[in-house]
């Protein structure tokens, strides 16, 4: 195989795009396990979304009678905005802290940067439901801390909880805290990959630290903030376990996003072929937002 | 050889002996700097370890003092019961092993696939190649609930049932890794790669001499990523590793969680237990990211 | 020179390591796809040694392990046991049969039509007369075989917080015989609560069987099925529901448990809530961990009828995986049961019998713990029919090939509470959900 390859590419330089097996033999194993782990099993996933499977036995072909059903469920554009909202709120506000942490951290300024790394990092190592316990020792409506110091100060018990609104800022600061690691690795990385050069041109300019950060680091790190951006919207839109642990979607159903719909009415009632049609239709809005997003991202990047 | 190097010379050079400067600088008239980077670092450290604080010290109450109220933050009768039981509760020196096994070659694969997957994605322009990164950002948008059931089968009727290679490879693609090596390969500048051809240079020595030392800062970033998603696997694990023998920590530290009640104590602790591994790993691997000298020019 | 890249791709030059990393891993990929094709694993035990699966936390499985050194000492027989994590174990029963690798024995939380078809027929120990198990609790088919005996019973338990009621002066009722109903039970909670300045009368687990247990003890039959299988509730029901959705106030219940999915045990445990409405699996675990304050278990409320929802604690089943396996999973299942080595296993498990005629001894050093099940043992003969409906109709629908995966009551009533809905609808949602999950 190698071998091959060279043969082609041997030759003298041609336009990239001539070049056929040399790609493709980089992308062998990973087509491999696509088709696999992913094409073989969405492809049965696909087959029960037409069907009545209820995880057992025979089941019969339904048509797009789960489809119909999904659209005619007011429960799921419930879930559906909910969704987008949470998104909305913990996409930028991961982004802007994990940013900044990435930031602070690279300085050669700051002090104590090794330890206050590991503080950064062990969020993202806690399970869902250690995480449901640190969030609700804190915002716990009835034995929290921070409505024991409200109470204290003479104010009264905040509903963290009962508000369905508030509940969703709680699951918004919580989530943001546990993949700050995350997308804090992936900064630090890409922060580390700017030329030093580049910086002191600038200050030899008489750039601040402001400036500098926004005319060099900013741009410098485009490609990853893209990243950034791309998979935490992806996440954010299928988040589950935080929202179990921490209100379990609550208030009543107030808080139930998008997977927690397919499971609870899905899988949990063993419908298997409606969650299936729920997961499919899931999977066209997040691969419409990821267009869009590479699309915007082209159009910047080209500028 | 030498022509690859020559583009990155001609503004690396200069860089150098500035660098040295400017760090010489900060060490003696630094304060004014370091004054406010160190009290916003630490602002914030503050806020974010003040539940990973309660969370360690509460690893270390009885089982009784945890929901005391008022509440408490230092544990009155500091114990490590809650760390004993967990480690009694199940054969976790055993478990520890097989994780380690599993999660080292995992990441191993990951990190060489996405490698090579990234690079093609970022460096060839094909449609069939642009095609694949779509359908690579598509195996995160399914929920894991709905594979589970088909993978199972697929899995199964591959006759890797209760073996690692069940649990590593339906892991090994990963959207993130392979993205992460495209856009960073997209930031380094094709006249790299043109220079060499030119040279004479064949198209997968390119990328295996060039290319893949240059991505050691993301190849070790992807490394703590994988390792750590993988060490927090539990139900694929569960589901496909049927001998108790071949059973991974998450499993031990589930089974923690009972139908009914939870001993916090206990799970606090498994919990702690359980996450040394991995900042051991973080910080090893961290260090050279940190120490990574990428002074050169990559994009120009 | 100038960077570290570029130094090691010169240094490495040739032959360097680095770069046959990348492609080791494909080539690894490959074989390691190749070689595992055929490891897949042969299915059941033999007659010298089964696998038996269960389910508990920390602590808990003591019983199971003495029983099975003891078995393999006394036979020579080896039982491998094998702890599964509760959430999970579902999904793993599912796969594991579709993987043709069940266990020869399983304490399992529920039946699953996708392997009640494989179960040995447990009747020669279900009926033996010696063994004086409670045949409320099995689960029959139509023609009388045994699928499952349970491995103990649970049912629900009211705790107090012994030290508030002391401290306000307000009497408990000590035996079942002179209990209380609920009215009475509700408003000496909140006296207690108003006297000492406690945070809430009463934490609720945010549980179906809690919510029928107080449903069947007002006198409805919560969510019942008539004779062609069609489900409904009666009025009882829905003025129990609409009582208990009123408790909900923030004042005598706090919302969050039902709404959002707070610990109320936890709520319980920090010394601020009058009582707490669990079950009798809480005794071990409250005698570890409350040292703050005195709690006591006190008589379920009947008003009027004495009654609680008994479950199964786990029911144990036998696999038909081949047929030496099979024998020796019945004789295994068979020594399990005979009184003698069963009164161990209650003893050092702390569950609550399913045979009649023991008199275990509980290890517990906890006077609070060794009175609660003195209660219970008390108790759970004096409980009305009603109090087993549901174990019994979750069985009949597994054979007819139905399961209530999940129970709607905690989603719709946690709407109610919340304001979203009213409880009439509610429990309407929960029929319907009944309804299309089992029914019929």
């Amino acid at each position: 195989m190698t071998k091959r390859a060279s043969d082609v590419s041997g030759s003298p330089p041609r336009r990239r795009s001539t070049y056929t097996l040399a790609p493709l033999v980089l992308i062998a194993a990973n087509v491999v396990l696509f088709a696999l782990f992913f094409v073989w099993p969405a492809v049965i996933g696909l087959v029960y979304s037409f069907t009545n499977y209820t995880g057992v036995g025979a089941f019969q072909f339904v048509g797009l009678d789960n489809y119909h059903n999904l659209f005619g469920d007011s429960a799921f554009y419930d879930a559906l905005t909910r969704t987008l909202l949470y998104a909305v709120l913990f996409v930028p506000l991961n982004f802007a802290v994990s940013l900044l942490i990435a930031n602070v951290l690279v300085s050669k300024h700051a002090k104590g940067t090794s330890v206050a790394r590991i503080i950064f990092f062990i969020p993202w190592l806690l399970s869902p439901i250690v995480v449901g316990v640190l969030w609700r020792w804190l915002f716990g409506e009835n034995f929290g801390l921070v409505n024991y110091f409200v109470e204290k100060l003479g104010g009264h018990a905040i509903p963290w909880q009962s508000n369905a609104d508030l509940s969703l800022l709680v699951v918004v600061m919580a989530a943001s805290w546990a993949w700050t690691g995350f997308s804090m690795l992936l900064f630090i990385a890409a922060i580390k990959n700017v030329p030093v050069s580049y910086y002191e041109a600038a200050s030899l300019d008489g750039a601040g630290p402001w400036r500098q950060f926004f005319s060099i680091t900013l741009p410098s790190i485009a490609p990853t903030s893209f990243i950034v951006i791309l998979l935490n919207t992806i996440n954010a839109m299928k988040e589950y376990p935080v929202f179990v642990s921490l209100n379990n979607g609550g208030p009543g159903t107030s808080n139930n996003l998008l997977v927690q719909y397919i499971y609870q009415t899905g899988f949990q009632r063993g419908q298997i072929g409606y969650a299936s049609a729920a997961s499919f239709v899931l999977m066209l809005i997040l691969m419409a937002v990821a267009i869009i997003q590479l699309i915007v991202n082209r159009r910047v990047e080209n500028r | 050889m030498t022509t690859t190097d020559t583009p990155r010379r001609i503004d690396a050079d200069p860089g150098r002996p500035v660098s040295k400067k400017r760090s010489r600088g900060a060490s003696s008239g630094g304060l004014r700097r370091a004054v406010p980077a160190t009290t916003l670092l630490w602002i914030l450290a503050c806020l974010y370890g003040l539940p990973v604080l309660w969370f360690i010290l509460s690893s270390f109450k009885p089982a009784g003092d945890l929901f005391s109220y008022p509440l408490t933050m230092v544990p009155h009768h500091p114990t490590l019961s809650g760390y004993l039981t967990a480690w009694r509760s199940a054969n976790f020196s055993q478990y520890f092993i097989n994780t380690t096994l599993v999660c080292v070659i995992t990441t191993i694969l990951t990190v060489g696939a996405s490698c090579c997957t990234g690079y093609a994605l970022a460096k060839y322009d094909n449609k069939w190649l642009k095609a694949f990164f779509i359908c690579i950002l598509a195996t995160t948008m399914l929920p894991g609930e709905v594979m589970l059931a088909p993978e199972f089968l697929v899995v199964r009727n591959l006759g890797l049932y209760n073996s690692f290679a069940g649990v590593i490879l339906p892991a090994v693609l990963t959207a993130t890794g392979c993205f992460m090596f495209r856009q960073f390969f997209l930031t380094v500048p094709d006249e790299l790669v043109e220079a060499a051809r030119i040279d004479g240079a064949r198209e997968l020595s390119i990328f295996l001499r060039i290319m893949v030392p240059l991505s050691r800062p993301i190849m070790l970033t992807l490394a703590i990523l994988s390792f750590q998603w993988r060490w927090n696997d539990y139900i694929w694990p569960l589901l496909m590793l049927n001998d108790p023998d071949k059973f991974t920590v998450q499993i031990g530290i589930q089974s923690i969680v009972g139908a009914q009640n939870i001993n916090w104590s206990v799970l606090l602790g498994a919990s702690v237990i359980s996450m040394i591994p991995l900042i051991v790993i973080f910080l090893v691997f961290q260090r050279y990211v940190m120490g990574a000298d990428i002074n050169a020019g990559l994009k120009d | 020179m100038t960077t570290v890249g570029v130094r090691r791709s010169r240094r490495l030059g040739r032959g360097g390591m680095r770069r046959l990393v990348p492609l080791a891993a494909v080539a690894s990929a490959g074989a390691l796809l190749l070689s595992a094709c055929g490891s897949g694993s042969g299915s059941g035990g033999t007659a010298k040694s089964l696998t038996f699966w269960i389910s508990t936390v920390p602590g808990q499985d003591a019983g199971w392990k003495k029983l099975v050194a003891q078995y393999k000492k006394e036979t020579g027989v080896n039982v491998k046991l094998v702890n599964i994590p509760y959430d999970g174990y579902p999904t793993k029963l599912h796969n594991a049969a579709q993987a043709n690798s069940l266990p020869d024995v399983a304490d399992v939380p529920a039946l699953d039509p996708i392997w009640s078809n494989k179960l040995i027929d447990l009747s020669s120990i279900a009926n033996n007369k010696s063994y004086n198990i409670n045949g409320n609790f099995l689960a029959k088919d139509t023609s009388g075989k045994v699928l499952s005996i349970p491995s103990d019973v649970t049912a629900s338990g009211l705790y107090i917080n012994k030290t508030l009621f002391k401290k306000a002066g307000v009497a408990v009722p000590t035996s079942p015989s002179n209990t209380w109903t609920w009215d009475e039970f509700i408003a000496a909670a909140n006296k207690v609560r108003e006297k000492t300045g406690a945070k809430y009368s009463l934490t609720f687990d945010q549980s179906p069987s809690r919510l029928r247990a107080m449903v069947y003890e007002m006198g409805g039959q919560y969510v019942h099925a008539d004779s062609s299988g069609k489900f409904s509730v009666d009025a009882a029901t829905k003025k129990a529901v609409k009582y208990f959705v009123g408790l909900n106030d923030d004042k005598v219940m706090p919302k969050s448990v039902w709404t959002s999915g707070a610990d109320p045990s936890a709520l319980f445990q920090s010394g601020d809530v009058v009582a707490y409405w669990s079950g009798v699996w809480q005794v071990a675990s409250f005698a570890d961990s409350i040292k703050k304050f005195d709690w006591a278990s006190v008589p379920t409320p009947a008003q009027p009828v004495q009654a609680s929802d008994v479950n199964s604690g786990g029911m144990m089943v036998g696999f038909n995986n081949n047929s030496d396996a099979a024998t020796a999973a019945k004789k295994f299942m068979s020594w399990v049961y005979d009184p003698k080595q069963y009164t161990e296993l209650v003893e050092s498990s702390g569950f609550l019998p399913v045979e009649s005629g023991l008199s275990p001894k509980y290890p517990f050093t906890s006077e609070a713990a060794q009175a609660a099940f003195k209660l219970y043992n008390e108790e759970i003969p004096l409980y009305a029919p009603i109090s087993g409906y549901f174990n019994n109709a979750q069985t009949a629908w597994v054979l007819k090939g139905k399961s209530l995966t999940t129970d709607p009551t905690k989603t719709e009533l946690g709407k109610a509470i919340n304001g979203q809905q009213s409880a009439d609808k509610a429990l309407q949602n929960i029929v319907d959900g009944y309804n299309q999950q089992v029914g019929g």
